[in-house]
């Protein structure tokens, strides 16, 4: 029977990261699981709106969790940054009644719903490794993703609480999802720092270093590809990975995909981008 | 001195022995041993001649056969003229599955082989099961670190050793080890060093026996026996040739006869394929009853059974009746310390067996207080811990790693790490050193800032397949004087530029009794204190990940300081500006890219870094969201109340402005964008608008209009109620 979940695409995913939601879709036919559409749900204001306005980021995804409440169903994402930021105001919620009360009310009178918070947040990759299990993923490989692959998680996500059984500094399950797809995982420092998303706009030098140094830690540890947990960072690096090499003088040229790009390919689902993938890999670098 | 060398050989069939080598012979390099690895179809036997160590990995093939690669050397090991290896250390960890009849028997032919030919045994041999990694790592540990010992002459590990501490004898061998230390009356030694192992084998027909046997296994702990259960069905007798404590429990069945379980065990025990048992300890518990004529008949046949094949009896057998519980757990208080007392070499110290019983019951250890109170002595099981450390050596500016691999309780600092380390591996180890809570001694272990003192090494890192590995580093964002030890000076510098120090407020004072004082309420107080209430602000400092890629960035540290000045009551108006001023300057608030990496350092206090978020709100507000920070916040958010998805398009725009847009036409960045779907794969036009529009729709470049969201006039009702101003 398919596991159902409200799904969350993230903040880009209907943007400048279509390749998400593109793959999200067939990857979770694969792993037998079921995405409902949030009607009616907003970003999470990826830390962002927190910036201007703490209670209204807490409020508006308040909302989200209302309305996958009414769903009945839990909340799963494909973005690192979604995960964490959900989870974030969820506990803030949980753990503060006269809060929660208050945003009820705002709620109740904005929009005629509520919440309880008897809900929970899951990053897709967390649904694989602790509720569907690497052996079962492991049997539907139809093309081993058979690279060297750096796993970036970013920092959102790594909290305590927001990563499911997995350790928040030295996490394993990327690591363990890239081998039960037939990569090899390559361990790198890196892999849980932040690459400055939220200042890539306002604090664009601090933030290219920041992704150079990133991904060259990646390929200096001989990772032939980086597969992101988020969303946001899989951008970042995706996009600015050219300036970051001149702005730096290090060497960034590496293709970064998306987590779902990735399970997508080894599951049999577009076969032609992971050959395009192959080319990238083995002739173009980036 | 030269480094010991060690050959370490393996027979292997399906690559797991191999493995097993590779890993031992990264070990040993990190013990400063010089291994060298072969398949055995790479030796001759006269090879062996002259070795000094040697650790033999062998698994089983077929009816006990050797594996392919091994036959040839086997062969020539049997033939006319065997090399002698006097002064040769050996160690052999035999690979086999329990469900064949000749479990582990290659391994048990080498095992005998290199003793017959002089060979010194190091530790006894390891016979693994199907699931081998656990016990052949704790083997592999354990042979390294007697080997590295016996060669080093004082600066190798001892594995079940509480820290890591110096051995004293560079040619002692195991079991002479064990003597010594059992000789000494080393209670501790005793019972936490060598091969610990209990087999408790259960003959079962009601399930009576079986669960027994786990109560006792469960309570050998205590006595720092390892308890291993075993049901009789299917259980190699010869296999507790090489062991030194076995406890049975056998109820007995119908006319005197074994369980159904037992009963297969029972017939190879008594006949001629059964191995001696010289230097097995046993003890024996019957289950019966006294209704039956042949009371407790099975018991008291393995009993006679062990005693014929040489083994010894530590303890008289008990014959229980039909209420077993209460004679059963009176017996074991006697066998566990007896069995306890027989050290790795089989050795039975009669004369500790006292000791044992006090220790365990707890009137030998902790400390008692005056009200008669017992103070428990806190243990926890040794674990496998991987020690990879920084190293800087500015005089040839060389950076790298070193790696330790050691025996180490979970609750033992990572500050107490470190000074054994300094004080028995490598004096040249530097570290800042202090009190348990001295927030200069900060760094990162596996990514997390943590006071050295105040963290216990199983709380810092997962434990996986039964090992720790800490990576320590110095605190990133600081300069490096030498391995682990930085230069706090860059951050006191930036805090002196902050002017940090009190400019106060004239104010009206409170007349109390003790004279006339200023005053301030509670819970303002308890605020601007909870807001720079870090342990260590080096820590604080470190933890933003921006700080170590941005010129100049004061770092949370500062901030967090001086946004607490900034809300004190006593801080003087015109202060109070020059604290605005700073915070919002391009060095305060707003050049920290994100504030998740601060937030998630169990270090950092949660008002600590709700405080830095007030600050960003206070900055972003009082610059009336203006400039490049402001502006990104400012339609990022209003992007979500415009539609309730976010508008990269329009962020990016009003953002970045012309000038920036330029400028990342000519970087590259819009190419990449544009030109997304040749790395993605994707569409070239994601919908109509990629073609009015271009290049909005094209490639990964966003769309520049979203539709709204469901119910979107929610969004806007939620934004009115709580911010009118976007």
């Amino acid at each position: 029977m398919a596991m159902k979940y409200a799904y969350h695409p993230g903040n880009i995913a209907h943007s400048s990261a279509t390749e998400v939601s593109q793959t999200m879709e067939p990857t979770a036919r694969s792993l037998g699981i079921e995405l409902l559409p949030m009607n009616g749900a907003t970003s999470c204001g990826a830390g962002i709106i927190r910036q201007a306005n703490d209670l209204l980021q807490v409020t508006l995804n308040a909302r989200n969790f209302a309305i996958a409440e009414s769903m009945g169903m839990d909340i799963i994402t494909p973005c690192a940054a979604t995960a964490g930021n959900l989870n974030e105001d969820l506990a803030r919620l949980n753990d503060d009644p006269l809060l929660l009360a208050k945003t009820n009310e705002v709620l109740q009178r904005t929009s005629g719903l509520t919440m309880s918070g008897k809900l929970s947040i899951h990053h897709l990759l967390h649904v694989i490794v602790d509720e569907i299990g690497l052996d079962k993923v492991s049997e539907k490989v139809r093309n081993p993703i058979d690279f060297p692959i750096a796993g970036f998680y970013g920092p959102n996500m790594q909290q305590e609480g927001a990563c499911g059984e997995d350790d928040v500094f030295d996490p394993q399950y990327l690591e363990l999802l890239i081998k039960a797809l037939g990569g090899e995982p390559v361990m790198w420092e890196s892999r849980t720092q932040s690459v400055g998303v939220p200042g890539l706009f306002s604090e664009e030098a601090t933030v290219l270093r920041q992704i150079a140094s990133t991904i060259n830690d990646a390929k200096s540890e001989g990772a032939a590809m980086i597969v992101s947990a988020c969303t946001l960072s899989h951008t970042a690096l995706d996009i600015y990975q050219g300036k970051a090499s001149r702005t730096t003088g290090l060497s960034t040229n590496i293709p970064v995909i998306h987590l779902t790009e990735m399970l997508a390919f080894a599951f049999g689902h577009y076969n032609n981008r992971l050959a395009q993938l192959r080319t990238r890999i083995a002739v173009i670098g980036d | 001195m030269s480094a010991p060398t060690l050959l370490i050989l393996f027979g292997s069939e399906s690559g797991n022995s191999e493995d097993l080598a590779s890993i031992a012979e990264k070990q040993a390099k990190s013990l400063g041993l010089s291994p060298s690895v072969k398949g055995m179809e790479e030796m001759e036997i006269g090879d062996l001649d002259g070795a000094k160590n040697v650790l033999i990995f062998c698994s089983t093939w077929g009816e006990g056969e050797m594996p392919d690669n091994a036959v040839d050397l086997w062969e020539a090991a049997n033939g006319d003229s065997p090399p002698s290896l006097s002064g040769c250390n050996f160690a052999v960890c035999a690979l086999g599955d329990t469900s064949y009849e000749f479990f582990c028997q290659s391994g048990k032919d080498w095992d005998g082989w290199f003793e017959k030919q002089g060979a010194t045994r190091l530790l006894e041999r390891v016979d693994c099961d199907v699931e081998y990694d656990d016990p052949a790592a704790e083997f592999t540990t354990n042979a390294l670190t007697l080997i590295a010992s016996a060669g080093a002459g004082g600066k190798a590990l001892s594995p079940a050793e509480t820290s890591v501490e110096s051995e004293e004898s560079s040619e002692e061998t195991g079991s002479e080890k064990a003597q010594d230390e059992t000789a000494s009356g080393d209670l501790e030694g005793l019972i936490s060093s060598g091969d610990r192992s209990l087999v408790i084998l259960f003959g079962s027909q009601s399930g009576n026996s079986e669960e027994l046997a786990a109560k006792i296994s469960k309570d050998a702990k205590s006595y720092g026996l390892v308890g291993e259960v075993h049901d009789m069905d299917g259980f190699d007798f010869n296999s507790l040739s090489g062991k030194k404590r076995v406890m049975i429990i056998c109820s007995t069945w119908g006319e005197g006869e074994m369980p159904d379980n037992a009963e297969d065990l029972w017939q190879f025990a008594i006949s001629d394929s059964a191995s001696r048992l010289e230097g097995t300890h046993f003890a024996i518990c019957a289950l019966g009853d006294t209704s039956y004529e042949f009371f407790c008949q099975s018991g008291k046949d393995w009993d006679g059974r062990f005693e014929g094949l040489g083994a010894t009896r530590i303890i008289v057998r008990l014959d229980c009746d039909v209420d077993y519980d209460a004679p059963a757990a009176e017996w074991t208080l006697e066998a566990l310390p007896a069995l306890a007392a027989v050290d790795s070499t089989g050795q039975f110290h009669e004369e500790m067996v006292d000791s044992i019983k006090m220790y365990v019951s707890g009137s030998s250890a902790g400390a008692e207080g005056d009200d008669g109170f017992s103070l428990p002595k806190i243990r926890s099981e040794p674990v496998q811990v991987g020690v990879t450390v920084f190293r800087y050596d500015p005089e040839t500016s060389s950076t790298g790693t070193d790696t330790w691999i050691c025996s180490l309780h979970g609750h033992m600092s990572v500050l107490e790490v470190l000074r054994t380390l300094k004080s028995s591996q490598d004096g040249s180890l530097t570290f800042r050193d202090g009190s348990a809570d001295d927030s200069n001694t900060a760094i990162s272990v596996n990514g997390r800032l943590i006071l050295p003192g105040l963290s216990r090494i199983d709380s810092v890192a997962p434990m996986r397949e039964g090992a720790i590995s800490l990576r320590i580093e110095p605190l990133p964002g600081f300069e490096v004087i030498r391995d682990l030890a930085i230069d706090p000076w860059s951050l006191e510098r930036k805090r002196e530029s902050s002017d940090p120090w009190m400019v106060a407020a004239t104010r009206e004072g409170a007349h109390t009794p003790q004279g006339t004082m200023g005053t301030m309420d509670p819970a303002v107080a308890a605020r601007i204190h909870s807001m720079r209430d870090f342990g260590s602000q080096n820590i604080l400092h470190s933890s933003s990940d921006a700080v170590p890629h941005a010129n100049g960035y004061l770092g949370p540290a500062v901030i967090a300081s001086s946004w607490s000045r900034r809300n004190d009551p006593r801080t003087s108006p015109s202060k109070g500006e020059e604290i605005d001023r700073l915070l919002s300057s391009p060095n305060g608030i707003k050049a920290e890219t994100d504030l998740a990496p601060i937030k998630r350092q169990s270090s950092v206090p949660s008002a600590v870094s709700e405080a830095l978020l007030e600050v960003k709100n206070s900055v972003l507000t009082g610059d009336g969201f203006n400039g490049k920070h402001g502006k990104h916040v400012w339609w990022y958010t209003w992007t979500v109340k415009s539609s309730g998805m976010v508008n990269d398009t329009v962020i990016y725009r009003q953002a970045l402005g012309p000038f920036a847009l330029l400028g990342n036409l000519f970087s590259g960045v819009t190419a990449r964008m544009v030109f997304g779907f040749t790395r993605t794969g994707g569409n070239v036009f994601n919908g109509m608008l990629g073609m009015v529009a271009p290049p909005a729709g094209i490639g990964k470049m966003p769309k520049q209009f979203n539709s709204s969201v469901d119910n979107h006039h929610e969004v806007v009702a939620i934004f009115n109620e709580m911010d009118g101003r976007f």
